[in-house]
């Protein structure tokens, strides 16, 4: 796989224009904002147990982080 | 990866804060089984298989479509922080996938102010009556390829001092911090906290404040001159230099304004990658589970339910391909 440095100075093992490469245009926003509730979820957890997000926190602060995967 | 490894680092001082910690992707059970059990994940790998909860929260990269093959269903990724109640208070996106927020500006951000950590490089200057320290926040203070770190510039100012924010009448000196790194390495713009107004009613002026103890913030963080993913580091350190200006002032007078430039040698170091044919042998931290077995899990069910689209993901990443390596016997 040909390595390339794309506009903002990273390198990657993947052509440039790859969708893998694809990140958030700049200036665009994402998700609830600043002042707006997280929604709920329930999910599974590594362990099979299913975690339901503000029943799991207690309201406990908390950080939700949305990653891409471990696998690759 | 080398995000979860950081934020699994970090985790004792999220639970010392009362943060709860969350992170979601479209892997499934098996694989976050197995990587938590490899790398001893103490928080939540939540598994959203179909990217249901990916597209309820409104971060589903919305680029990619069925014919991105395994790509489809990717979230952007980003960190939302939640109060007590649940609601934002501040969320972390950027213009790049590669760029990763510290684990310590996550818990800064829930609990409203900075915490430095011992581990952190830092340097010191000022007076008895202006103390001043700047460290390298995030991280251990360690550079990585994206990873975004904190230059913080603490002053604590003896009691009736204060410095100034911009703008500043003419005359006066608002504080400026400059910071220079080897070619590489990325500096954004400021992150102050909020003044407070003054007003010196004898000499009919409104001023923009701080006093007490402020800590300004200098976002930073490697590109590929510095730390790449695809070559092994150049350089285990590079020293950071932090140009701080400022004057201080009580109510009457004021001291003369200063400059000072503090030093901080700075560790840099590789990023932890899966152990698959497409990162290893680029000198990085490669993954000590085999990845593989995964991957083809993840290409079956991606790739099975949309079989014509994955056919035309195989054609459109080849032709890809073929273009950067045109390109590159041009260049």
């Amino acid at each position: 796989m040909t390595v390339e440095r794309d506009e903002l100075g990273f390198e990657a093992p993947a052509p440039l224009g790859h969708p893998a490469r694809k990140g958030l245009p700049a200036g665009h926003e994402v998700g609830p904002r600043v002042g707006e509730p997280l929604p709920d979820f329930a999910l599974p957890d590594q362990n099979g147990r299913i975690v339901r997000f503000h029943e799991d926190r207690a309201g406990a602060r908390a950080a939700v982080v949305f990653y891409r995967s471990v696998v690759w | 990866m080398t995000q979860l490894v950081e934020l699994r680092d970090a985790y004792e001082k999220f639970e010392a804060q009362g943060i709860r910690l969350y992170a979601i992707s479209y892997d499934d059970g098996r694989v976050l089984r197995e990587f938590s059990e490899n790398y001893q994940i103490p928080y939540s790998l939540l598994s959203d298989l179909d990217s249901e909860v990916i597209r309820a929260y409104g971060v589903e990269n919305a680029q990619l479509d069925e014919s991105d093959g395994l790509l489809y269903g990717l979230p952007y990724p980003g960190t939302f922080v939640s109060d007590e109640d649940g609601v934002v208070v501040e969320k972390f996106f950027h213009d790049s996938y590669k760029k990763r927020d510290s684990a310590e500006v996550l818990i800064d951000s829930a609990i409203g102010r900075v915490l430095l950590d011992a581990s952190e490089p830092v340097a010191t200057g000022g007076s008895d009556e202006i103390r001043l320290q700047v460290s390298l926040h995030g991280g251990n203070g360690i550079l990585k390829q994206g990873a975004q770190r904190r230059v913080v510039v603490r002053f604590d100012l003896q009691e009736g001092l204060h410095i100034y924010g911009e703008p500043v009448p003419e005359g006066m000196v608002p504080v400026t911090i400059v910071v220079n790194g080897p070619e590489g390495l990325v500096v954004g713009d400021p992150i102050l906290p909020p003044t407070r107004p003054l007003r010196l009613e004898g000499l009919d002026l409104d001023l923009l404040v701080w006093s007490g103890c402020v800590d300004l913030q200098v976002p930073v963080y490697a590109i590929s001159e510095l730390a790449s993913e695809c070559r092994p580091l150049e350089q285990d350190s590079v020293q950071l230099e932090v140009v701080v200006r400022y004057q201080a002032c009580d109510d009457r007078a004021c001291l003369l304004p200063r400059e000072e430039t503090l030093h901080l040698d700075v560790p840099v170091d590789v990023v932890d990658v899966p152990s698959l044919p497409l990162h290893m042998g680029h000198g990085q931290r490669e993954a000590f589970m085999d990845a593989k077995p995964h991957m083809i899990r993840l290409l079956r069910r991606k790739m099975l339910r949309y079989p014509l689209r994955g056919l035309s993901y195989m054609v459109k990443t080849a032709r890809l391909e073929l273009a950067a390596r045109w390109r590159r016997m041009r260049s």
